[in-house]
Parts: structure tokens; C-alpha cells; sequence
């Protein structure tokens, strides 16, 4: 119920702060340029779109979004708000993860990517988790928007460059272990998708709980408890 | 009043030097710094590495340097782009913070708090992009051609900086704002790419006409480049002003 809530508070925002505008226009952005590709391109330059836009944008405003919190004390009535660590995180993720889901899935279908909707849909909305869940343990440790931007760029490479090399055709089995390649193998229905689903779950649980941990001990300072 | 009219220097520099100090605390002037270099590098000598395994690939003789102008343009913006963002992000901050609202009644007033957040930038940025295209540029530059396309830029990032500022209520709209204002630069590639007058819808904006300037190398469009920078600043300038009061 408190989920509930927090997530309709959530998209609420994001409507307000002009995501979904946004996300508009970048769609028709990107399904323009798409068009605009050699056939045979399409394909490999929807997956890379959705891989670093939509996908990513929890990475992008998670910063934003927590300090703008910060600020505006909204963290401070949260702490003392009988709200659980893990709802305000889970909220964060869903709320932006369908946006990302509903962008990925416009690309994707544009650019003829999308064979099987269920793994298409489910990689773009575990990997937006997953983004979500780094920028917001980054959020929690930053003071300003820039230092956040600084600390996105290396966790930003790191994710990209193998699912960028592997949907390249660098293709070793083994990278299906890296969450980005994971999403890559997912959401073009690969040999591995079921395999590269479990990779997915595993990574974006995890830092998911995490990011919770990171959440909890930032709730506690903004409301006063220092143990 | 009047020193919101002639802000004096000493104020401007005390608020450039908050600039800096802020930003240097967050590593992002070492970035903002390095980034366009290493750019510059990569495009001087990573494109034309890229073009020969490229066009060993695909059999043909060129597939990247007809678009060398256009590395080169986004080269020349580059510098300028990232200092101003850097300083969108900061007044961002400033103002979501309530900082802006006093530096506008001290003595930097409105006015100098534009000058020292972003004009000092956009200048000190003016002339590194103007070294960098001088020396890193794949094509061959005129020198007054490389003044007048970095002054350009440097109005440009100014524009696009305000844009992410002015139009915003607090930092997560700015951020938005600072993800759409990058179709600003959209109009560097379209007269590469859009041949047929349709180009022309793009018009308004300045980027537009740098492209059509470095592609053409014909001054007179640097009147309308010019002109449309003045415009946006205008009335993104009216804005700020409105959103401080």
C-alpha cells in the first residue's frame, strides 16, 4: 500500500519535471534517425539506443531527483515516515522503469528488434532497474549535481562497453555474465536469453538491495540518527 | 540597482572564483578541462585510423572524410558546451539551494551573476577551442574562419547553458531541460545531411548556420549565426531575469 502510494507520488513528479515529454520527443528522435539508417543497421543501432537512453536514464536523473529531495526536506519527512528503505527504493525504480520500458519498446518495435516481446519488454525494464539502482547509490553519496556526473561516467562505462563490444560481435559466451551484455543477449532473444534473464535478476536483485542498504543509512542521517 | 546595471570586477572575480572552487571540488574542471583535449586527440588522430579500417571494411575509398567539417565543428564546440554545462549544473544547484536569489541583491547582482557563471567561461573557452581547432583540426581553417566559428560556439553554449536555467523550476527539470537543450546542436549535422532546402527548417537555430558556415566558408553567413545566438540569448536572458525576480 505504502509502495503504492510512494509510486504514484513518483510518476506524478515525473510527469510534473517533463519525463514524459521528454521521452516524447526524444522517441520520435530516435525512431526518426532509425528510419533514417540502412536497413541493415537498424537493428544493432535500436538496441544501442535503448541500452544508453532509455534504459540508463535512472543513471541520468537518480542524481537529480535525491538531491532535489535533499533539499526540499522531502527526505527528512520520509525518515520519519513509517516508509521502509526498500519501498522508497523499489518505488524509484518502477516509476522510471516504465517510462523506459514504454520508450524501449517504441524503439525497438520501430527499428524491427523486437522478436520476442516478453524478453525484449522484461530486459529493458530489469536493466532500467538495475541503472536506477547504481545512480541512486550514487546519488545517495554525492552533495552536488556535478560531482554526480563525474561519479555516473565510470559506472556508465562500465556497463556499456562490453554489451556495446558484445552486440558488436566481440559474442564470448562468458561475457553474458556482465549485467549490460546480459541485457543485450535478453532483449535480442539470443541463444543464452534464458540464461542471460537469470544473469539480469541476479545483478539488478542485487544491486537493488544494495542501493536499499545505501538508502537506509542516508535516511537515517537526513532524520537525525547517527548510530 | 545601478551596480546590477555595471556590476564592478572585483564582485565578478570573488564570483568566478566560487565558480571555480565549487567545480574543481567536484573534479568536474579537471574534465571539463581534459575532456576536449583527449576529443581532440582521438578525432586528430583516431579518425583517420577509424576511416582506413573502415574503408578496407566496407571496399570503398571514403565513408568518413566528407564529415571531417563536421568533427571538426563539434571540436570547436565542444569546450565551450562543457564549461557552460558545468556552470548550468552549478546554478542549478545554487538555485534549487537558494543561493542565487542572494548573489542576485549582492553586489554581483543579476548581471554579474551571468558573467561570472557564464560569459567567463564561454571566453576562457573561446580561446581554448580556438587553439585546439587550430592545431587538432582535420580540415584546413582560416584563422579569422576559426575566430569567428569559436565565437559562435562560445555565444551557443551561453545560450544552451540559459536555456537549461531559465526554463527550469528546480534540478531534475533542469536536467530534463539539459537532455533536450542537446538538440540545440542538432543543427551541426543537418546541412551535411539534409541537402534539399528542408534544411532550412532548421533555421532557427545557430548551430545551423556555424555548419553552413565552416561547410560554405562564406562570411555572410555569419550574420545570420549571429543574429539567431543574439536572439536565443535574448530571450533566454528575459527569462533568467524573470525567473530571479
Amino acid at each position: 500500500m505504502r509502495t503504492k502510494a510512494l509510486l504514484k507520488g513518483d510518476i506524478g513528479f515525473q510527469f510534473k519535471y517533463g519525463f514524459y515529454f521528454l521521452y516524447l520527443v526524444f522517441s520520435v528522435l530516435y525512431i526518426g534517425i532509425l528510419f533514417a539508417l540502412p536497413f541493415e543497421w537498424r537493428e544493432k543501432a535500436a538496441l544501442l539506443m535503448v541500452l544508453t537512453d532509455p534504459a540508463a536514464m535512472g543513471l541520468y536523473f537518480m542524481g537529480a531527483i535525491i538531491l532535489l529531495e535533499k533539499s526540499e526536506k522531502v527526505l527528512n519527512s520520509i525518515a520519519i515516515s513509517p516508509v521502509k528503505s526498500r519501498e522508497y527504493v523499489l518505488s524509484k525504480l518502477l516509476s522510471i522503469s516504465i517510462i523506459s520500458t514504454a520508450v524501449g519498446l517504441a524503439i525497438g518495435i520501430a527499428g524491427g528488434v523486437v522478436s520476442n516481446l516478453l524478453y525484449f519488454s522484461i530486459g529493458v525494464f530489469l536493466a532500467s532497474c538495475l541503472f536506477s539502482a547504481v545512480g541512486l547509490i550514487i546519488a545517495a553519496n554525492v552533495s552536488t549535481l556535478n560531482a554526480f556526473i563525474i561519479a555516473t561516467i565510470p559506472a556508465s562505462l562500465l556497463i556499456n562497453v562490453p554489451a556495446i563490444a558484445y552486440l558488436f560481435g566481440f559474442k564470448k559466451n562468458w561475457l553474458i555474465l556482465h549485467p549490460g551484455v546480459s541485457m543485450i543477449e535478453l532483449c535480442s532473444s539470443g541463444q543464452n536469453a534464458i540464461f542471460a534473464f537469470l544473469v539480469l535478476v541476479f545483478w539488478t536483485v542485487l544491486l537493488a538491495a544494495l542501493s536499499s542498504r545505501v538508502v537506509g543509512k542516508m535516511l537515517q542521517a537526513v532524520g537525525g540518527v547517527k548510530l | 540597482m545601478r551596480q546590477d546595471m555595471k556590476p564592478s570586477m572585483k564582485p565578478l572575480l570573488r564570483s568566478f572564483g566560487m565558480f571555480i572552487r565549487q567545480i574543481s571540488k567536484d573534479s568536474m574542471l579537471i574534465v571539463v578541462c581534459i575532456a576536449p583535449i583527449l576529443a581532440a586527440f582521438f578525432f586528430h588522430f583516431g579518425i583517420p585510423i577509424i576511416e582506413g579500417l573502415l574503408c578496407e571494411f566496407f571496399r570503398k575509398t571514403t565513408v568518413l572524410t566528407p564529415y571531417n567539417l563536421l568533427f571538426d565543428l563539434f571540436l570547436s564546440i565542444l569546450t565551450p558546451y562543457m564549461f557552460c554545462f558545468a556552470s548550468a549544473m552549478l546554478m542549478l544547484t545554487e538555485y534549487d539551494e537558494g543561493m542565487t536569489s542572494y548573489l542576485a541583491v549582492t553586489p554581483i547582482g543579476k548581471k554579474g551573476y551571468i558573467l561570472s557563471r557564464l560569459l567567463t567561461p564561454a571566453v576562457i573557452s573561446f580561446f581554448a577551442s580556438s587553439l585546439l581547432l587550430l592545431y587538432f583540426a582535420l580540415t584546413t581553417w582560416a584563422f579569422m574562419m576559426i575566430i569567428m566559428v569559436c565565437l559562435l560556439t562560445s555565444l551557443t553554449s551561453i545560450a544552451v547553458a540559459l536555456l537549461v536555467f531559465s526554463i527550469s523550476h528546480n534540478r531534475v527539470e533542469g536536467m530534463a531541460m539539459a537532455k533536450l537543450s542537446g538538440l540545440m546542436m542538432l543543427g551541426l549535422p543537418v546541412p551535411f545531411f539534409l541537402l534539399s532546402n528542408v534544411q532550412y527548417i532548421f533555421a532557427f537555430l545557430p548551430s545551423f548556420w556555424i555548419a553552413k558556415l565552416g561547410m560554405e566558408q562564406n562570411v555572410l553567413y555569419f550574420i545570420p549565426a549571429l543574429l539567431t545566438s543574439l536572439t536565443w540569448l535574448w530571450i533566454l536572458y528575459r527569462k533568467f531575469e524573470r525567473k530571479l525576480t
